[in-house]
């Protein structure tokens, strides 16, 4: 298989719903025997989805339709209940807050524990992280321990970490939101670059601007994949869908 | 001929190194005396029981290897040094595995490594207390080449207390009940194994076969006998003693890292 490239094949995600899953032994042998089948809930529905090496992939759908989840698979974190992911080369990823920083460690200690998960030795490490605090602008804040970070620092350090390490494969869900409007262009400048120089770029956004300079956009809806094809069209789509259900949500309001 | 390895496990011995110094600067983090305690902690442990059961009960050690001393102290330590590494190793997995949890939720990493890192910190500890052992044995003069037993005996704690954290951090993370429950059955297994008393001791009428047999051939007494071989009569282990070690020691192992590497994926989706 090609570096780069991601093949989603048939793929559902079942997740077991909290409020009834026993946490503590007790409870669970006094559950023993009784049906748990409305405890699940199926996250995504037999989802397939190529995307080539080197293409800029955006995904867009309401909120709970699916996409962080398939992002997370794409990543490696989750294993699909049915079908197959694959994702072939250095995989970073960028989701939610935080993004694989351990709170205790500083800013400094995250940058060589990332970099050891991509499989990067410290000297490697080492070598970019110069660029990375550069890049980050948290400037002495890298020697203290990342709990204290705000959330913009937060995104910036694991911003910078994520594009320094030279990925084949980029995912990136909807975090840029939280830096500074500088910040934000400075990601998107350097997504760019990336993608200039042949990185995969899976990004999961709300923002439609940010869809249009997607070669290609998928648009999942309560699981299931409805839609794939260039920007115009899936937005479109995915907006006329929007603006049906205000107008339905409307009607009941009058 | 260029030895080289496969990018993923580079990539696992990076992490379990990262792991493993990790937990080595945060053990005595915050502390003046630092690496001073590791000297400090076996020693003080050894004492306590040295008094109460020796001064206090007094103890009947048997004959030392050098045939020239009866030394309390000096049989204690053989077998306190093997069951702290044990019990490191099968309560350390849980806060281990406990403590990359939320990373993992975020970034995916081969969750092993974070136990395999803990258990190597855990080692290096184990061998600064044997740095202490030998200056004690040679202080009593009772040290002979049979010490090369004692890395053996280490190595076999190693694999059985790995395989069972493998299991027990897994059904930890699951259920937090796991380790209250493990804190009181190791409570209990300390008085399984032959350390604050000697196995002749059992043989009494009043003492049940069964009871007997337990405190023998459980493995973990198993192990420390082999390292009282070592370290204190200065003899050879015996065979079938090894052999039950070694298929305890194995089987722990590959059942413990099979299960766990079939359970630790969903740890992602633990709440």
């Amino acid at each position: 298989m090609t570096v780069g490239a991601i093949i989603v094949d048939g793929v559902s995600k079942r997740f077991r719903l909290e409020r009834n899953r026993p946490s503590s032994l007790k409870e669970a042998v006094l559950r023993v025997g009784r049906t748990r089948d409305a405890d699940e809930f199926w996250v995504l529905k037999n989802v397939d989805l190529d995307i080539a090496p080197g293409s800029f992939f955006g995904l867009i759908g309401h909120n709970g339709s699916g996409k962080s989840t398939l992002l997370r698979l794409m990543a490696g974190i989750h294993r699909p209940t049915v079908g197959s992911v694959e994702a072939t080369g250095r995989l970073s990823a960028l989701l939610e807050l935080g993004t694989g920083f351990h709170p205790d460690l500083t800013g400094r200690e995250n940058v060589y524990l990332n970099g050891a998960m991509l499989g990067i030795s410290r000297k490697q490490m080492t070598a970019s992280m110069d660029d990375i605090i550069e890049f980050s602008g948290i400037g002495d804040f890298v020697d203290e321990p990342v709990k204290i970070y705000s959330s913009g620092m937060y995104v910036r350090l694991g911003f910078a970490v994520a594009v320094n390490v030279s990925p084949d494969i980029l995912l990136v869900d909807e975090v840029i939101a939280v830096g500074d409007e500088e910040f934000q262009r400075r990601c998107l400048k350097h997504m760019d670059m990336l993608r200039d120089r042949g990185t995969t770029i899976v990004l999961v956004s709300h923002n439609t601007d940010l869809m249009d300079e997607c070669h290609q956009v998928g648009w999942l809806d309560h699981g299931k994949l409805v839609k794939v094809g260039t920007p115009g069209d899936v937005v479109s789509a995915y907006l006329q869908m929007v603006d049906s259900s205000e107008n339905t949500l409307r009607a009941h309001d009058i | 001929m260029q030895f080289s390895l496969s990018p993923s496990v580079r990539k696992s011995i990076t992490l379990i190194y990262h792991f493993a110094e990790r937990e080595s600067k945060s053990r005595y983090k915050r502390s003046l005396l630092g690496w001073f305690w590791s000297f400090l902690n076996p020693l003080v442990t050894v004492g306590v029981y040295w008094f109460i059961f020796g001064a206090v009960y007094r103890a009947e050690p048997p004959m030392t290897g050098n045939g020239n001393a009866e030394s309390f102290g000096l049989y204690l330590f053989t077998g306190l040094i093997i069951w702290t590494l044990f019990t490191g190793l099968v309560e350390g997995s849980m806060e281990w595995l406990t403590s990359v949890s939320d990373l993992r939720k975020k970034i995916y990493f081969p969750t092993e490594t974070a136990l395999l890192g803990g258990a190597a910190s855990n080692l290096v500890q184990t061998l600064l207390e044997v740095m202490v052992l030998v200056v004690i044995m040679g202080a009593l003069s009772n040290i002979g080449w049979t010490l090369v037993f004692l890395p053996v005996a280490m190595v076999l704690a190693l694999g059985f207390g790995l395989g069972l954290g493998f299991i027990v951090s897994v059904l930890n993370a699951r259920y937090r009940d796991v380790k209250y429950l493990m804190g009181i059955l190791l409570n209990v297994a300390f008085f399984a194994v032959p350390i604050v008393y000697t196995p002749e001791l059992l043989e009494s009428e009043e003492i049940p076969e069964a009871a007997r047999v337990l405190v023998e051939w459980n493995p973990v007494a198993l192990f420390i006998e082999i390292s009282r071989d070592a370290a204190y009569f200065l003899q050879v282990p015996l065979w079938n003693r090894f052999l039950a070690a070694l298929a305890w020691s194995v089987t722990t192992f590959v059942v413990g890292w099979v299960f766990f590497r079939k359970q630790s994926m969903s740890i992602s989706e633990e709440p």
